[in-house]
């Protein structure tokens, strides 16, 4: 219901002409630090852990939530890799029992979803990096899924050899695929639904079809988002005709009633990149330690006048406190922005935008809620 | 380093070491605008080693280059020619910046005014939101305007009257696609094609136009206008959606493009006036002027990628008959940049001037660029930017006169920054704006040229595409790389396409093709 209202009372905006809308949810990077290395992530990566901020305590990471919460409803656990902070699962628990978040997703590469995993990873990383970060923070995929909604796991192919092209090795590969097996067989016991997202690149896009066929075979939702560089889907892949027959294919088995996450309006806009109105606000992205990205990530990782780190939750205390901040240094956010294709910012701004299109998607009983996390 | 420090030291490296005499290029390609840049980047990236020869000493990128730095108080503001930034169909120029990670995050643009002077009326009324998020489909997209009481405003009993003589032109260019058809429509222009429109909706169309193709009406053919209406407007709503760049387009797209033409084993050199091609024992010869004097090297292939009048003079003083061929004109403009200490009231950021108004265009760069911006938060201020396209009488008016009328024009519009302005600046850009045209077949000389191994590119070039300006260079770059690689047997560059029309608009272009065709073959048979 507060999805719905959200939603009318900023299609008002819309009309009024004010495209500052409220937020649909908003995603808290947890932390910055990754133990994989993804050649396509422009982020983060274990490449980069000793450049990015360090994890935040927890006892300032349940205060930036709670900033969060006095504005929003639903949540969105991010990282780097999530599991990779030490409070991980008291910050979820704090989530949902003391702040009663109406949702809550986490997104994870899914290595760190056992101990067992966790253990077997660090082993791969090189005397410089900090191993006691990369020590699994839960005990069990069931230590997490009891607090959350919707488990969401990156993985781009079932097929080790495929995922070794984007650099991740065949342990993780078998390590996640466990996990990702045991986490969908407790989707029902523990009413949560399990998401793959799957990052379509020029070497894994032949493997998509396992990916599919492993998803339906588990009951487990796929997500799928192409590999953008520097914003843009990435070129080898707009300009091959196998991408575009695989996405015309996914719009063909998700009207079959295949498992696949998104509206059809994003399919169509990934299948000629065509331009969007944007509103970034709907899903704003808040730092580790507690910086909200104003207006929306590419435009604060610019770092430009458009935007920028314009408020720290932790000096705050409501929502919107912070964003009458951000907007009194940056201005209202754009609209009309042609910068990136991400699922993220497609998906909401295009169901928001296109109120049609949004109720059609409602009546063939798509869940336009969830959106590959870019 | 600043980027320009980077190319000057990197040419000065060149010229004063020996390895210049040992380094011998695969290509050659004339001039460092959009064009060349984009063909020696492809080039590059296949393993060819390119020389691009710019003219300019100082500047890579042509029309796109970053200028001089002038200071307005104790702020130093870099020049350049005046292009802001880039449509949403510029896909291709897009793809090539993506792939190496040099697109900028750019500034999208969130209104466009339009302000009309007709004697003693002046109106000033938001468009652009109207076309591109119009609720009706392409090619009746427009009707959108007609529901803003800012609009209808402007119009009297006149407009209304020829409302559908206004809409018959527009549909008109449905059915013909002057680039993939290559129609020339000679002798037809803009001028004329709007004779009898009444007054506010030709100024508004005119007004458009100009604002697109960067000329005077009357200098404009109509296969030119019909082309602009059909890539930037008429086919999509969409495509009239537009990102300025953050900053001028030296700093952030023509400088970065050349450095990584060197990074990737190209080499450009500045201040290098080519004057001919021969071709000589199987290759090509070119030869130029440098202020140390005469220059010449060889290459298997080169890319002639200048503007229109430079590609005129430069195959004109290599081979006899050049009269022959049709090259499109360019043209002159001038840019004027007034500084305030206050903001104006209301505006959008950027917007046209039509009617009896001397400058055409607008852009409020304390909206768009960086510098600017920091600027204008710091003192209050505002800077705008506008533009006079001509007639050729207004641009030969001395730099005094033109920027009086400019200022007059601007304090009309904007009333309020009266007795604020704090600075102003003129440049006058030289005759290289390409003005859109369809040349005879024959006489248009495409990416292929009569002579082997010579090729040209340049937005100015016979091409099916129906891209233009910073679009059509790049694509006619890559377009001329694939001809170089071609003839190496390498691989080719696949372009990026160009959205499709909206389907409405599509079947009436089906119907009207069909008619088309149906009346020549009539007319055959006869």
């Amino acid at each position: 219901m507060r999805a719905m209202f959200t939603y009318l009372q900023n299609r008002l905006r819309l009309m009024r002409g004010n495209v500052t809308l409220s937020p649909r949810l908003a995603v808290y990077y947890v932390t910055m630090q990754c133990n994989l290395n993804c050649v396509y992530c422009e982020d983060f990566g274990s490449r980069r852990n000793h450049l990015v901020t360090p994890n935040p305590t927890l006892e300032n990471a349940k205060k930036i939530l709670k900033v969060i919460r006095t504005g929003v409803d639903r949540l969105w656990l991010t990282g780097g890799e999530p599991l990779m902070h030490p409070g991980i699962v008291e910050l979820l628990e704090y989530a949902r029992n003391d702040l009663k978040f109406g949702e809550i997703s986490l997104i994870t590469n899914g290595t760190l979803l056992s101990k067992v995993g966790g253990r077997a990873l660090t082993t791969e990383f090189t005397e410089s990096t900090e191993k006691k970060l990369l020590k699994s923070s839960v005990d069990s995929v069931l230590s997490v899924v009891k607090y959350l909604d919707r488990l969401i796991i990156s993985l781009d192919s079932v097929d080790p050899q495929a995922l070794n092209t984007v650099s991740v090795p065949d342990v993780y590969a078998e390590t996640v695929i466990a996990n990702a097996r045991e986490a969908a067989a407790l989707q029902k016991i523990h009413n949560f639904k399990l998401i793959l997202n799957a990052v379509i690149t020029p070497e894994t896009l032949s493997g998509m079809d396992m990916l599919l066929a492993f998803c339906t075979e588990n009951n487990v939702h796929i997500s799928f988002s192409p590999q953008s560089v520097n914003n843009l889907p990435r070129y080898e892949l707009v300009t091959s005709p196998e991408y575009r027959a695989f996405i015309e294919k996914v719009i063909r088995l998700k009207k079959q009633g295949a498992p696949i996450m998104g509206s059809f309006s994003y399919f169509k806009v990934l299948l000629d990149q065509t331009p969007y109105e944007c509103y970034p606000t709907l899903i704003p992205r808040i730092m580790p330690d507690g910086w909200l990205a104003y207006p929306c990530r590419p435009m604060e990782k610019a770092g430009g006048e458009q935007g920028g780190r314009a408020v720290n939750l932790l000096s705050v205390e409501t929502w919107d406190d912070a964003w009458r901040i951000a907007k009194g240094k940056y201005g209202e956010a754009p609209t009309s922005c042609v910068s990136c294709f991400q699922q993220c910012y497609a998906e909401p701004s295009l169901m928001q935008a296109r109120p049609l299109e949004y109720l059609s998607e409602r009546l063939h009983g798509n869940d336009v809620s969830v959106y590959a996390p870019g | 380093m600043h980027p320009d420090n980077a190319l000057e030291s990197e040419v000065s490296r060149l010229r004063n070491s020996n390895d210049w005499s040992r380094w011998s290029p695969d290509a050659i390609i004339i001039g460092g605008g959009v064009a060349g840049l984009s063909a020696a980047l492809h080039l590059a990236e296949r393993g060819l080693k390119p020389l691009i020869l710019e003219a300019d000493k100082k500047f890579i990128g042509g029309r796109l280059a970053g200028g001089e730095t002038i200071k307005i108080g104790e702020h130093s503001f870099r020049l350049e020619h005046g292009v802001h930034g880039i449509w949403s169909q510029y896909r291709n120029l897009q793809a090539m910046l993506a792939r190496h990670s040099l697109r900028p995050v750019f500034v999208p643009a969130q209104e466009e005014n339009w302000i009309y002077k007709e004697g003693s009326f002046v109106g000033m009324t938001a468009v652009g939101s109207a076309i591109r998020y119009s609720l009706f489909p392409a090619p009746v997209h427009y009707l959108q305007l007609f529901l803003r009481g800012g609009f209808l405003w402007m119009l009297d009993i006149r407009d209304w009257a020829s409302l559908f003589s206004v809409w018959g032109g527009l549909i008109m260019a449905v059915g013909i696609d002057p680039f993939a058809e290559n129609q020339p429509m000679e002798g037809m222009t803009l001028g004329s094609m709007t004779k009898h429109w009444s007054p506010a909706l030709k100024s508004f169309f005119l007004g458009l136009a100009r604002n697109g193709l960067s000329s005077h009406p009357n200098e404009v053919s109509i296969s030119g206008f019909i082309a602009f209406l059909r890539f930037y407007t008429l086919m999509r709503r969409d495509a009239w959606m537009f990102s300025y760049l953050p900053e001028e387009g030296g700093t952030c797209l023509c400088e970065p493009l050349s450095a990584k033409v060197t990074e990737l084993g190209g080499r450009v050199r500045l201040g290098c006036r080519v004057k001919r091609v021969a071709q000589e024992s199987g290759e090509w010869q070119v030869t130029w002027d440098t202020s140390e004097g005469e220059e010449s090297a060889c290459a298997a292939e080169v890319i002639l990628a200048t503007d229109p009048n430079n590609a005129k003079k430069i195959l004109s003083a290599s081979f006899d008959g050049m009269d022959e061929l049709f090259f499109p004109r360019a043209l002159s403009n001038a840019v004027i940049r007034l500084w305030f200490d206050r903001k104006p009231s209301r505006t959008a950021e950027a917007g046209i001037f039509t009617g009896d108004f001397t400058v055409h265009n607008y852009f409020w760069l304390d909206r768009l660029y960086n510098p600017f911006r920091r600027w204008a938060r710091e003192t209050n201020g505002s800077a705008l930017e506008v533009h006079v396209y001509g007639p050729p009488e207004v641009l030969s008016q001395p730099d005094a006169v033109l920027l009086t009328r400019a200022i007059m024009d601007v304090e009309q519009a904007f009333p309020e920054l009266r007795g604020h302005r704090i600075g102003q600046h003129l440049q006058r850009n030289p005759e290289t704006h390409t003005l859109p045209t369809v040349g005879p077949k024959e006489k248009h000389l495409g990416i292929e040229t009569p002579w082997k191994n010579l090729f040209c590119a340049g937005d100015w070039v016979r091409h099916p595409a129906p891209s233009f300006f910073l679009e059509r260079a790049c694509l006619t770059g890559i377009e001329a790389a694939n001809a170089v690689l071609a003839s190496r047997g390498l691989p080719k560059w696949t372009l990026v396409e160009y959205l499709p029309a909206e389907p409405f608009v599509a079947w009436i272009e089906k119907l009207m093709v069909k008619g088309r065709n149906r009346r020549k073959q009539r007319t055959a048979s006869r």
